[in-house]
């Protein structure tokens, strides 16, 4: 198992990498469905009196939202919410991917591990797209919380 | 109630597996080797490959431009066109009544809008639609309303019978220029009385157009009978390939007419200073017509007028009335429409607590299209106070197997995921 911080393929947090391999080993796209549902349920919601116009992804058939911040140690926590069930699946994947890790290992995580998902071929190419768009946010608002000075 | 195949109501009278056989992509497998079960019909239909051909033919053997050059291959382009035009003309019982070809129903109704309305029409006049209209029946209008001042009244419809308020409509159209009223709802199925809200609309002075778009995979629709002013309509809702459509137009609203859209085709001479037009259909064509496309809706009325029309609308019915049914069995199913005698083969629904887009997915998985979202018809989704359904429609290549599949699968994620 790897114990890493998401630089690249073969260097994915743990949580991560167990997502990865259940995903890809997983029977069809009902049984990846399945998974989505239940990670779903995992996520720290986003309460719906949070959800504004600056959480909102945009490019998404559904609406989600995300907000990120700090967990107590002081590494990153995403919540997030949709209403879609999938796709709050989909933000749940992030969650895990970047729970606890510095604003610097955020930045530069390698989306890479949606191509390794298989997200595109197991669901949708623009499953895959909302995906990418979502986590693209996630980074930039991650850059935001370091502040001015890094 | 839970139907099951064994058990339907009447026998199939429609010889539905020698229909499938014209279909190529019905033999389609999706992921999982399952089989394709299309249920997105209302959107567009499959293609038979009538119609496949009669387009590749044309292209492998006749094609040129039309009305325009003496050369055999010419010739040959310009029959198949025009041929193509009277058939739809029988077809849809418009033989007095001109036929104007355009890119569908949407392009149809601009076009009313741009050489009737904005021509006939000024400022105080009022133009009616029903809550029921698709956008395509809505934005013309309001873009009308903003530039000349016409005033746009809405007819509304009851949220638990679906059928529209004649007694709001026949108030609505005292003093009305327009009526614009689809006939099939896209979303609902309900089939508006389209022949009575003619008569009160020429009683009332008013002109109707009517929007046929989902009428013309079921119902043959007897243009010069009905007496609607304009009805437009597409070709790929019936078996025809995209890019065509058409607005039937009675005479003495033709001769109101005035083209919006100038260039080749379309004149009889054209001068430094000032043009002549056409007086017949091609006044309202400029530029190259669809030519392939008018040819392959041709093949597809001929296809389709092998078919008994009335068994075609009956089996839809049928398979919407089981669907409809077998769908309000599963709890938390919200069904919405009402299946009657001449209603379309659509069934909306949406569950309580699972979302219409994550329902569809998986629905997707198992290899069942169906549509989901607002259906162009936001005004109407916001009278039930939603922003989304699923939607299965029907068409006649659709099995009693493949709705009872359907259902159960349905059934099933809804289990399963609720
Ligand atoms: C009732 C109705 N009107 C208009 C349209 C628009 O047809 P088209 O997109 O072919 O122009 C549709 C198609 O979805 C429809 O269902």
């Amino acid at each position: 198992m790897s114990i890493g911080v998401g630089s690249g393929p073969g260097d994915w947090p743990e949580a991560l990498s167990t997502i990865i391999e259940d995903f890809s080993e997983a029977f069809d796209a009902n049984e990846r469905y399945e998974m989505l549902f239940e990670l779903a349920e995992q996520v720290d919601e986003l309460p719906l009196d949070e959800w504004t116009e600056a959480s909102k992804v945009h490019g998404c058939q559904s609406e989600a939202h995300i907000m990120v911040g700090l967990n107590e140690n002081g590494g990153f926590h995403l919540r997030g919410a949709a209403d879609s069930k999938i796709v709050q699946g989909l933000i749940a994947i992030t969650t895990v991917a970047l729970e606890g890790l510095s604003i610097a290992q955020v930045v530069a995580f390698s989306p890479l591990f949606v191509e390794e998902m298989g997200i595109a071929s197991a669901l949708s190419p623009s499953r895959a797209n909302g995906f990418l768009n979502m986590f693209k946010k996630v980074q930039v608002e991650a850059a935001s919380l370091e502040g001015p000075d890094g | 109630m839970t139907w099951s195949p064994s058990q339907w109501p009447t026998p199939l009278r429609l010889d539905v597996k020698a229909a499938r056989k014209d279909f190529p992509i019905l033999k389609r497998e999706m992921s999982g080797g399952r089989p394709l079960v299309y249920l997105d019909n209302s959107a567009t239909t499959q293609k038979p490959q009538q119609v496949i051909d009669a387009m590749s033919t044309y292209y492998r053997t006749s094609n040129s431009n039309v009305h325009r050059s003496a050369h055999t291959l010419a010739e040959e382009a310009t029959l198949g066109f025009e041929e193509s035009r009277e058939k739809i003309r029988n077809w849809f019982g418009a033989t007095e009544s001109r036929v104007v070809f355009t890119s569908g129903t949407t392009e149809a109704i601009n076009l009313a809008a741009h050489s009737w309305a904005k021509v006939n029409l000024s400022e105080g006049d009022v133009v009616v639609l029903t809550e029921m209209e698709h956008h395509a029946d809505i934005v013309p209008w309001q873009m009308l309303a903003s530039e000349k001042g016409v005033e746009l009244r809405w007819v509304p419809f009851d949220l638990e019978t679906f059928e529209l308020d004649m007694g709001a409509y026949e108030v609505a159209v005292q003093g009305a220029s327009l009526v614009g009223a689809v006939h099939t709802s896209n979303v609902l199925g309900v089939r508006n009385p389209v022949e009575l809200m003619v008569e009160l609309a020429h009683q009332a002075g008013a002109k109707i157009l009517i929007d046929a778009a989902q009428a013309a995979p079921h119902d043959r629709i007897g243009f010069d009978s009905l007496g609607a002013d304009f009805l437009a309509l597409s070709a790929h809702k019936m078996g025809g390939p995209t890019g065509i459509g058409i607005l039937l137009i009675q005479e003495d609203a033709f001769q109101q007419m005035q083209p919006f859209m100038g260039g080749g085709d379309m004149i009889r001479e054209v001068h430094f200073d000032y043009s002549t037009y056409q007086e017949n259909e091609h006044r309202f064509e400029a530029g190259t017509p669809r030519i392939a496309e008018a040819i392959g809706w041709g093949a597809a009325i001929d296809w389709l007028a092998k078919w008994d029309m009335e068994s075609v609308h009956e089996h839809g019915l049928e398979l919407a009335r089981f669907t409809a049914d077998s769908l309000r069995s599963i709890p938390g199913m919200r069904v919405f429409g009402r299946q009657a005698e001449r209603d379309g083969a659509v069934v909306s629904f949406l569950h309580d607590t699972m979302h219409a887009n994550d329902l569809a997915a998986m629905l997707d998985a198992q290899g069942f299209a169906v549509r989901t979202g607002h259906h162009c018809a936001q005004p109407l989704l916001r009278r039930f106070d939603i922003a989304a359904t699923n939607r299965a429609s029907f068409w006649l290549y659709n099995t009693r197997e493949e709705a009872s599949a359907f259902v159960e699968a349905t059934r099933d994620i809804c289990q399963r995921f609720s």
